[in-house]
Formats: structure tokens, sequence, C-alpha cells
């Protein structure tokens, strides 16, 4: 990512903002920790010159829409632009009171995978350097090549961002990522393979951990219930109390719940602090919901939300 | 002083197995955290870097069964949870997560005793470890204390290469060593190498605040609602920074009914970031997110101190590394406004 296109952005979004045509803008800055960003949200032109772009700007921005008032200037990946035409189909924020800019995204560190691979944590990394097809790692005296499937968060992986689904300006030009279908299925592919009690074993396990923090519901533009089935007390559905049981139970009626609304993001995933692989269901659901309904969310924004239309060809053998 | 190899520790940790519930931090669950010591993991040795969930829930467990109850002739019966916690041996704890236990000791054992939490206190022991390896988000050392401050563990232990010097804090740790085998007197060259080893864990820890400022700031700045609300803006209210924060001490208390005449009564860890927040009882007082990041802020570093005399954070960073959308508290201290309170 050019620092041209940063100035770029930052020019487009003064202007945004002394003309009046928004009110707020929502942008990347730099984060506090080493090779981290953090969400920008300003009316202050004042404010722009600190907004960034570049490998690290993980953060789905459009989960700050629902509460912002007045009309709204958004930096987006294509990733996100998904959720916030997501959210336009669904009725949670009108078109004309949201600006998108597109922003090229050539793929997403994942920097829990940096760690894997180097064994170290991201503040004991010295650099990371993106050059389209990998990232040239550096620490503590050694440098290390590793390919874009290796580094590139999940949901980057087998993206094409040509088809960007909704923007009133592009700055940049689109680029093309690591293709490959099956890219990004590799937790998928291990669970596949696993018999049901085995497979039911690895998620008593995982969620085992899971303290209910809510971290994967919070980060979730797709969650956007004014009152969370999971805080009913009457009738209560699931218990507070963190049991496993109670924490999937939890989590797979979330997913359910977004189902058709989930772009995939891997906010939750990342967002996790216990490292519950959740993008792993999000993306197998996100693969139901093509397969059967022919039907990737938030790819436009005039057609109704998957789960309140219904079309009489869609056959019965889907209630199973 | 005295000083212990490496290799010896092992035996060492199956020596005081055979009396406590020895926990170690590991990644083995899949997030580190105080973990029971499986005999043979020594990676802990090499490497100790904080762990993601802190100790705290050894002492605070994120759920833990209060009593049992069951309707019986018109009334209920307790039965309680089941018998004393056993004794716990939590090694390798740095002094930041020490701190915080002797910080929310203070809550537990105030003007209501709470019997859970001090009875599962009074079974530990705490071997401690100079931290040499703190985060770009640790900031230890601008709360009065540091990476290598013994004073909140029972034995205090310093990476010196091959060899771990040892410092007898408590009684109980003394007792602890009596007839340890592998531990030996530690030489003049040794406690030369463990006070350069403190000195460098502590010029590890780059971030700094200024604690004097905050709390002559904190007191105007209550009511500076757009200040509040700009620093609040990007929060999400999720539970991480305070679940994760070693002296986050707030739990809900809710019952599970197994059958329509019996069930069991928990609690479990809470968090005044969520917009539920005490609604069960009666209302959140603090409906929009900005008084919730507030109250984080103020509980921390002014009404604490207020009732007892001590900022209720260590410095351990957790909230600052965990947090999805980098929210900094550290940043948020340090950009306080210096004026007059703002009226609103």
């Amino acid at each position: 990512m050019t620092k041209e296109i940063e100035q770029k952005l930052r020019d487009e979004i003064r202007d945004l903002l002394e003309t009046g045509k928004v009110d707020h803008i929502i942008g990347y800055e730099a984060g506090s920790l080493k090779f981290s960003t953090t969400p920008l949200i300003t009316g202050d032109k004042a404010d722009v010159d600190r907004l960034v772009i570049n490998p690290f700007i993980y953060n789905n921005l459009s989960v700050f829409l629902r509460d912002m008032c007045g009309k709204v200037g958004i930096v987006a990946k294509k990733c996100d632009a998904r959720s916030i035409v997501s959210l336009i189909q669904s009725q949670q924020i009108a078109r004309e009171n949201v600006f998108i800019i597109g922003v090229p995204c050539g793929g997403i560190i994942d920097l829990a995978k940096v760690e894997k691979l180097t064994g170290l944590d991201r503040d004991e990394i010295d650099d990371i350097v993106w050059q389209k097809e990998k990232a040239v790692v550096t620490f503590g005296g050694n440098t290390r090549e590793f390919p874009a499937k290796e580094v590139l968060a999940d949901a980057c992986l087998g993206c094409a961002p040509s088809d960007f689904p909704e923007y009133d300006i592009f700055i940049g030009e689109s680029e093309s990522l690591v293709a490959g279908k099956d890219l990004g299925r590799n937790k998928i592919k291990e669970l596949e393979e696993m018999a049901p009690a085995q497979r039911w074993e690895f998620w008593k396990n995982e969620f085992s951990r899971c303290i209910r923090c809510y971290a994967c519901r919070q980060i979730c533009p797709a969650c956007f219930c004014n009152r969370c089935f999971v805080e009913e007390t009457e009738p209560l559905y699931i218990s507070p109390v963190p049991k496993w049981q109670d924490n999937l139970f939890f989590q797979a009626i979330r997913m359910l719940h977004v189902a058709g609304r989930c772009t995939n993001c891997g906010e939750c995933e990342r967002a996790c602090p216990v490292n519950i692989p959740l993008g792993a269901l999000s993306k197998k659901m996100e693969e139901i919901v093509e397969e059967l309904f022919e039907y990737r969310a938030g790819m436009d924004k005039d057609a109704p939300p998957l789960m309140t239309a219904y079309q009489l060809e869609e056959c019965e053998d889907l209630i199973r | 002083m005295k000083k212990i190899k490496k290799q010896s520790i092992p035996g060492l940790l199956g020596k005081w197995q055979q009396e406590f519930t020895v926990f170690v931090p590991s990644k083995a669950s899949g997030v580190s955290q105080m973990t029971v010591w499986d005999g043979k993991d020594t990676a802990f040795l090499d490497r100790n870097r904080n762990t993601a969930i802190p100790p705290k829930a050894n002492f605070l467990p994120a759920m833990e069964k209060l009593f049992g109850f069951r309707k019986e002739a018109g009334s209920y019966k307790l039965e309680p949870a089941d018998g004393e916690p056993p004794r716990q041996l939590l090694f390798g704890i740095h002094p930041c997560d020490a701190r915080a236990i002797a910080i929310i000791d203070m809550v537990f054992k105030d003007a209501y005793e709470d019997r859970y939490y001090l009875s599962r206190r009074q079974n530990t022991v705490l071997v401690g470890m100079t931290c040499t390896s703190a985060y770009d988000s640790c900031f230890c050392t601008s709360l009065g204390f540091g990476p290598a401050d013994p004073v909140d563990v029972d034995i205090m232990l310093t990476d010196i290469g091959d060899t771990f010097l040892i410092e007898e804090v408590t009684e109980k740790g003394k007792e602890l060593l009596a007839d340890a085998k592998g531990v030996v007197e530690a030489t003049r060259d040794d406690e030369k190498k463990a006070a350069a080893a403190r000195e460098s864990a502590s010029a590890r820890v780059s971030r700094k605040i200024d604690t004097g400022e905050i709390s002559k700031r904190l007191p105007l700045v209550f009511d500076d609602q757009e200040f509040w609300e700009k620093i609040s803006a990007k929060c999400v209210s999720c539970g991480i920074c305070t679940f994760l924060c070693p002296t986050c001490y707030c739990f809900d208390i809710n019952d599970e009914m197994l059958r329509s005449d019996s069930g069991e009564r928990y609690r479990n860890w809470d968090c005044c970031s969520f917009a539920v927040y005490t609604k069960m009882p009666v209302e959140n007082p603090r409906e929009e997110k900005w008084r919730r990041v507030r109250q984080k802020v103020y509980h921390k570093y002014l009404f604490y101190p207020e009732l007892f005399d001590i900022i209720a954070c260590t410095g351990c960073g957790r909230c600052i590394r965990q947090c999805p959308v980098n929210w900094d508290i550290t940043q948020t201290l340090s950009n306080l406004p210096a004026g007059t309170p703002v009226k609103k």
C-alpha cells in the first residue's frame, strides 16, 4: 500500500468534511501497539492527517455505523463494504446516510498467524514488510519470508477484490489477492474429516474456555439485535454461567442468527481472547448459505435479506 | 540468598505436588493461563510472559458454585459447595499479578468477608518470577512497583541463565524450601547477575503514565462529557478488558434450576462495560457507553484509591493488548484534560 493512496484518502476525507458531505468519518489510525491500527471516529478535520492505510487495518468498521448520527463517511475494505450493504439490506442504516470510501485491500496480515510461524509474540517481532505475494518478517536479527497464503487473514484467502459491492468513491485500484477456493478452509477440512463424536469433543473442548466476554457479538456488525437472546431472563434461554454447554449453545444460536447477514469477515475469531476458532463456524455457515440459497451476504443492497424472503422454488427438504 | 538450577525445578515441583495442586503458566488449554502442572512441561522456565487469563481466576473463578438448594417441607434446604478448596501453589506468577491479588484481597476481606475467595486465598502459596519479558503494553513501573518486586509473593525467583536466584520472602516461603533438593547458597556473582537481570527487566517496561497528575486531574473531568464521548467512541462494550483484568472483581449471581424444586447457585464474572450490567436487580445507571468507560477509569484510578489507598491497576497491559479495537487506558489517562470541571 503506497503512501500516495494514504495521502489521497486524507485529501478526499478532508474534502468530505469541509464540504459538509459527511458529519463524521470512521477510518483507521496507527494503534498504540506494534503493527496495530485502531478505529478513528471523528468529525474534526484536524484529525484527518492521522488516517492510515496499511496491511494491518483489520477492524471491520461497519460495526460502529448503527450508533452514529448524521451522515457518516466510512473507510471500507471489500469485506467491510459487504457488511455495510448487509446493514442497509436489514434496514439498520440508510444508504443515503453513509458515504462509502472504498480502499484497495491487498490483504490483511493475520498477526496471530505470524506469531504462530515465528513462535514469537507480535511485540517481539522487529518488522513485517508486506510485498504483495509475501511478508518479509524480521525478528532477532533473522529475516524470513512467508508466502501470502500463510500470513493473510483467512477471510482474505480466496477473496476477489474486484466485486466490491458498493462504494461512493474508490481510492486507488483494486488489487488481486491469492486466489483459490480451498484456501482458508484448512480448519473446516480438519473438522470435516472428524467423526461426529470426535467433532463434538473438539467443540466441547473449545467452548470450555469461553469466558462469555461477548467480544464475538460486540465486534460483529451483523449482531445488531437491541436485546440479545442471551440476555433474556423470562424465559431464560441460556444461563449466564459460562458452562461449556451454554457457551456452545450461545455461539450456535448466534451463528445461525446471523446466517445470511454474516459476511465471514473474521472479526469474531480475531477478537476472541481465548482463541476459539469461530471463523471455521462462520465460514462453514457462509458455504452452507451459498449452497442452499445461492446467496452471498452483502453483495446487493436491493436484495431482500435472506431470511425474510421466501421463494416458491425453495424446496421443502431445506427443513431437515 | 539461595539458588536452584532450572533442571532441578521439576523435582521441586514434584515435591510440592505432594502437598499442593501446582499451577504453572501454560498454553496447553488453547489459551495461556495458570494450568495444573502435568509433571513434564518445562517451557515456562525459559519463556514466561504474562498469561492471557490472569491468575485471579485461581481465586475468583469465571464461574463458581456457591451452594445447592432444594425445596423441602415448605422451605429450602441448602447444600454447601464441595468442601474446602484444595491447597494450591502458583508457580511463576509475575509481580503485577501478585500485586493485583493483594489489591483485590482488600475488597474481599473488607466489611463483608467473602469466605469463598478468602478460603482459596488462604490455601495458596505464590512462587513469583521476575518478569524479564514485559510486553510493549506493560506499564507496571508507573504504579509504584516493578517487574522484579517480591513483596506480594512467598518466594521470588530471578532468571540468571540456567539457574534461578531465590529470595525467600515469607515464612511460608522458607518452609517450602526446607529440605528441597538442589537448593544451594548463591554466590556474590549470582547475586550480581540477578541484580542486573532485575534492572534490565525494569528498563524493558517502556510505557509510562503519571499517576500524580492523573489523581489531580480525574476529580476535575468527571463531567466533561465531550471528552468521555470522544475517548469511548471506539469501545464496543465487550468484556475483554474487565474479564482479563487482574483487579476487576465484579461478579453476578445466578441460579441454575436443575429441576423445578432444586438447583445450584453460581457466581460468575460480570462487567461494568456491559449495557445490561446491574439490569437484573434495578437498572443500569450507566446506560450510555461513555458513562461506562468513564466508570472503568474512575473505579481503578480514583474510587478504589479513595477506599483502599491504592490504585486498582497494576499496569499488566492485558486490557491494551487484548482489546479488539486497541482502546488504550494509558492514552486516556495521559490525555485527561487539565481544565476546570465542565458543568453540563
